[in-house]
């Protein structure tokens, strides 16, 4: 067959290539910058930090000697929620300023839909350099999903011990978390005491124990790891960020995930039993009908995760102060957030459980404002969701249209936020792209917080619903639907509302 | 080296030896991997957990081409006068004696298994407690270790008797075999998609 494309053909097609351009420079001519010169982004998150466990947020703890202290000269915002209960739908709605039902990225491991692979934190502050790293490899799916619109994705084994686990991840690029979880389970004996490999297990820990131990006395029980490779620390991932914050081009658009204090709580020896027998007793809650831990381990986790959130603490003051002494912070926006919390009560440990009680969901949010020197307190109720139209709004870039969250107080024109339902959600078991049949949801409305699980096994019928009132009782330990049933019939219909549009485009 | 291996095996004889190469160390995996299974699909997806299991069982696959390799070089230390067939059925009751240890070893840690109270309070009374233990490893392996040899070499009936279990374990090894390809088969997808 005649090739029909000639030279000619292909001059008038390179002709039109500037129009691709017109619609970025169409949304700038909507939303033009601010004066001045641009301003960094950074936006650092800790993984499975509640907020419930930060001393900040008045826990009895001083988890964070280090973060209240600087906090003096932040934004803190004492109600926050994350999108969902783990990595995947939390660091989702972050990044994207979406809710996990609109970005689909709800299921373990998972990946947002399609149009959300170009809507993003990276794409929507579209004229900073972004740069981006992850310790933990279900973040670094989304971040690989986000790679066209990141200009430095900074490989996640980098900031790790080498071990032959890197060699696996850099093997199997495109699948390195599964991948490396079966090398961990062929080569390292579990805590049973087990491995699929009968000679090669002893030969590789030998190995890799040695790799170690200069650094096994700073880290007693073991170094902080995200159990598929052998270890890293967080100053060598400060030290490594530094090095880059401060040689790459400006504007950036920053996003760092650490995953401390995610479980194995493995603390710096620094802090090792800094809260033994502290007296600290928390309020005891009943047993949930989601619970599957023992309660005898319940306040020893939760020991160990306060003292893992100490070395947090720690490593962001110090990073604080470096990056104060470089002098970035007097042009960088500074957002320090988690991508959802965990739990030490009614007989529920870690963030895998279906229930979404506040110490999962509810995570800190502090905004270091460049030139700031006062503290200031916001006690609205604010999303995951919101912090990519803030950051945008706030180093004049456009928001983008498609985000659902809203620009955050005292950053809005209005002086309060606008009534509103906020909602997290958890559908591991449900069909990605299915209507929901199976999943736990929260909606926060005026106050008031709506808990709403169907479809487990656990709730069978209509599902299970209860009602807390969090400004008289944060700790949900009264359970209102019965009590005011009117309030309840009303946020559930509304909720139902809401997940009936959701279905929508999957019936 | 090359000449070495000629003159001590025929194809026939590697391909055995391969295969009995394979067994341990795939069932040891299978076990294992199917053992997991549930416990992934509760913390991440049906997928994931088959991407473990194919993961596993190719690894495992590399792990036995490596022990297959050690165990040929290691019968170029066997007598020359032995028939293939003779070195072949000792290095595989070399590695099936290993191969149960290395079980054990794993096995008493699942299990919860323990030196009696009274034996580790003698060792650690000694002063060298991990001498102690080394010494009390051996004084147990080398009997499970000389005994087979020993009736190996001296009884006529051990060969064919060995010989005919490797021939019944040939059937399971070509199995873990096909279900290398598949696991390798989707591992590429997984890489791919």
């Amino acid at each position: 067959m005649k090739n029909q494309f000639n030279r000619r053909d292909f001059l008038k097609l390179a002709s039109l290539l500037p129009l691709g351009m017109a619609p970025r420079l169409l949304r700038s001519v909507n939303n033009p910058p601010q004066q001045g010169k641009p301003q960094n982004v950074l936006v650092i998150v800790f993984d499975a930090w509640s907020a419930y466990n930060v001393s900040l947020y008045g826990y009895p703890r001083n988890t964070t000697p280090n973060i209240d202290r600087l906090a003096s000269r932040a934004i803190r915002y004492h109600n926050h929620f994350a999108g969902g209960s783990f990595t995947t739908p939390g660091t989702a709605s972050l990044l994207t300023g979406v809710l996990p039902w609109t970005h689909r990225a709800f299921d373990l491991n998972g990946k947002v839909a399609k149009p959300f692979v170009s809507r993003n934190f990276f794409s929507a502050l579209q004229n900073h350099y972004g740069i981006a790293y992850t310790h933990n490899s279900w973040a670094n799916t989304l971040l690989r999903q986000f790679s066209q619109d990141i200009d430095e994705l900074i490989p996640r084994e980098l900031l790790m011990i080498p071990s032959t686990n890197t060699f696996i991840t850099r093997l199997f690029t495109r699948d390195d978390d599964t991948s490396a979880v079966s090398w961990e389970r062929n080569t390292h004996l579990s805590d049973d005491g087990s491995a699929y490999s009968l000679f090669l297990s002893g030969l590789i820990e030998n190995l890799q124990e040695k790799k170690i131990e200069d650094l096994k006395p700073l880290f007693p029980r073991g170094l902080p790891t995200s159990k598929s490779d052998i270890g890293f620390t967080l100053e060598r991932a400060r030290e490594y960020m530094l090095g880059r914050l401060t040689s790459i081009p400006q504007p950036f658009a920053g996003y760092f995930h650490f995953l401390p204090p995610h479980n194995p709580y493995n603390t710096s020896q620094k802090f090792i039993n800094y809260f033994n027998e502290d007296g600290f007793l928390p309020i005891h809650k009943p047993r949930d009908i989601f619970a599957t831990s023992q309660k005898s381990t319940l306040q020893n986790d939760r020991r160990l995760y306060d003292e893992f959130v100490l070395y947090c603490d720690d490593e962001f003051g110090k990073l604080y102060n470096s990056l104060e002494k470089s002098g970035l912070l007097e042009n960088t926006w500074l957002v320090l957030t988690s991508d959802h919390g965990e739990m030490f009560e009614r007989d529920i440990i870690g963030h895998i459980s279906d229930v979404l009680y506040q110490p999962v969901v509810r995570v800190p949010l502090l905004i270091f404002e460049p030139g700031r020197t006062t503290g200031m307190d916001v006690h609205d109720y604010t999303s995951a969701i919101d912090v990519l139209p803030t950051l945008a709004h706030v180093s004049g870039e456009p928001i983008p249209e498609w985000s659902e969250g809203i620009i955050l107080p005292p950053f809005a024109r209005q002086s309060q936020i606008p009534e509103r339902s906020l909602y997290a959600l958890r559908a591991v078991k449900n069909g990605k792209y299915a209507p929901f049949t199976i999943g736990s949801f929260i909606q926060v409305r005026g106050g008031y917080k709506l808990h709403y699980y169907f479809g487990y096994s656990q709730t069978p019928g209509d599902g299970l619903v209860r009602l807390y009132d969090l400004n008289s009782d944060p700790e949900e330990m009264n359970d209102l639907a019965a009590l005011k049933p009117e309030t309840t019939a009303e946020l559930l219909h509304e909720l139902k509302a809401k997940l009936k549009l959701v279905n929508e485009p999957y019936l | 080296m090359i000449h070495s291996i000629t003159s001590k095996y025929n194809k026939q004889g590697l391909w055995l030896l391969f295969l009995m190469s394979v067994f341990p160390q795939h069932l040891w995996t299978l076990i294992f991997a199917f053992r997991d299974i549930s416990w992934l699909i509760d913390r991440t997806n049906v997928w994931d957990a088959i991407g473990n299991t194919s993961y596993g069982m190719v690894y495992a696959f590399f792990e036995s081409l490596l022990i297959f390799g050690i165990l040929a070089l290691l019968g170029l230390l066997t007598p020359s006068r032995w028939e293939v067939n003779r070195r072949v059925a000792f290095l595989t009751l070399l590695l099936f004696i290993t191969s149960i240890w290395g079980m054990v070893s794993q096995l008493l840690y699942l299990w919860n298994i323990w030196l009696p109270f009274p034996l580790m309070q003698f060792i650690a009374s000694t002063g060298r407690p991990l001498v102690m233990l080394y010494l009390f490893s051996l004084a147990v392996v080398v009997p499970t270790v000389s005994f087979p040899v020993f009736a190996f070499v001296r009884w006529n009936k051990t060969l064919p008797t060995l010989l005919d279990f490797m021939d019944r374990l040939t059937t399971l090894s070509m199995l873990y075999l096909f279900f290398d390809v598949i696991g390798l088969i989707i591992v590429v997808i997984r890489n791919i998609s």
